[in-house]
């Protein structure tokens, strides 16, 4: 069987199919988080050296971890539109870019709170905290180029090439604690295991999976209303939402 | 201070961030569905 991807390219048909899948990536997202945050405040043990205060990594990790996927998969959408031009894909780098955002903001301010009492200070300009905040800076630069533009297809290109450029801040994100001397510590968890308490492991990865059905659902509702905004003047948006009623009949 | 402060900070702004993005999102829809209704209101003066 083979799945017809242009079918699912077609604004019209991705607003109904997105409408319908969000409410469930929610639900999950809302189940994981839950279970997550279990197991990370209540099951996983006191650390032996930072004490209660490891407890921020249960948002911290799986946040910078989002904020580095959700910037690559925003890229890959913008290099989508750009080589494809399609108009979906722009519409879907609009539509992560905000999530990506947030979850860098949360990333660097709960990382403020973790490094103060554990290194003593809130910030450093180190090479890993350093090159995170230029990420922010990314996203928040691709939001304001994309909106800068009267025409949306204008700003959809512009913003995509900020996007790709921007790309080459992920490998420096990622090494920056090998390529550096930083006061940030090197990664706890990898493909070739982990030095954490398995229900550590198990929370944070729970964590790391409400951050991603959360930031599907999101992605999805704000996609959505990218197309009602861009195809507000096309018959099927029009029938979709008939009259609102502005005022009660007394 | 104690490390309460710390964790307090730390979910407390991850959850107001949370909020505030589902905020905006509902905003930003219901502004659409504002325009999409302009845009029908217009459509019926021409």
């Amino acid at each position: 069987m083979t799945i017809n991807w242009f079918y699912f390219s077609s604004p019209s048909t991705f607003y109904r199919f997105a409408g319908a899948l969000a409410p469930w990536f929610f639900a999950l997202a809302a189940l994981a988080a839950t279970a997550g945050l279990y197991i990370g405040l209540v099951v996983a043990p006191t650390d032996a050296q930072q004490g209660e205060v490891y407890r921020v990594i249960f948002v911290h990790v799986p946040a910078a971890w989002m904020s580095m996927f959700l910037y690559f998969i925003m890229a890959a959408y913008a290099a989508m539109s750009l080589t494809f031009n399609t108009r979906l894909a722009a519409m879907m780098a609009r539509a992560i870019a905000p999530t990506g955002a947030m979850f860098t903001f949360v990333a660097l301010w709960t990382g403020a709170f973790w490094g103060k009492p554990t290194w003593g200070t809130y910030w450093v300009w180190d090479a890993r905290i350093t090159s995170e905040l230029v990420l922010l800076f990314l996203y928040f630069g691709f939001i304001a180029l994309a909106s800068a533009f009267e025409d949306p297809r204008r700003g959809d290109r512009a913003a995509a090439l900020l996007a790709i450029i921007g790309v080459v801040n992920l490998p420096i994100i990622y090494f920056s604690v090998q390529w550096w001397n930083t006061l940030h510590q090197g990664s706890s968890v990898s493909f070739k295991g982990t030095s954490m308490h398995v229900s550590m492991l198990y929370g944070m990865l729970l964590m790391a999976l409400a951050s991603w059905m959360y930031s599907i659902g999101t992605a999805l509702v704000r996609v959505r209303a990218i197309i009602v905004e861009r195809e507000r003047r096309t018959r099927w948006v029009r029938d979709l939402h008939p009259a609102i009623p502005r005022s009660v009949p007394g | 201070m104690s490390h309460d402060f710390y964790l307090w900070m730390s979910y407390g702004m991850t959850a107001i961030a949370i909020v505030a993005e589902i905020i905006a999102l509902r905003a930003r829809r219901a502004r659409a569905l504002l325009h999409v209704e302009e845009e029908r209101e217009l459509e019926a003066q021409d």
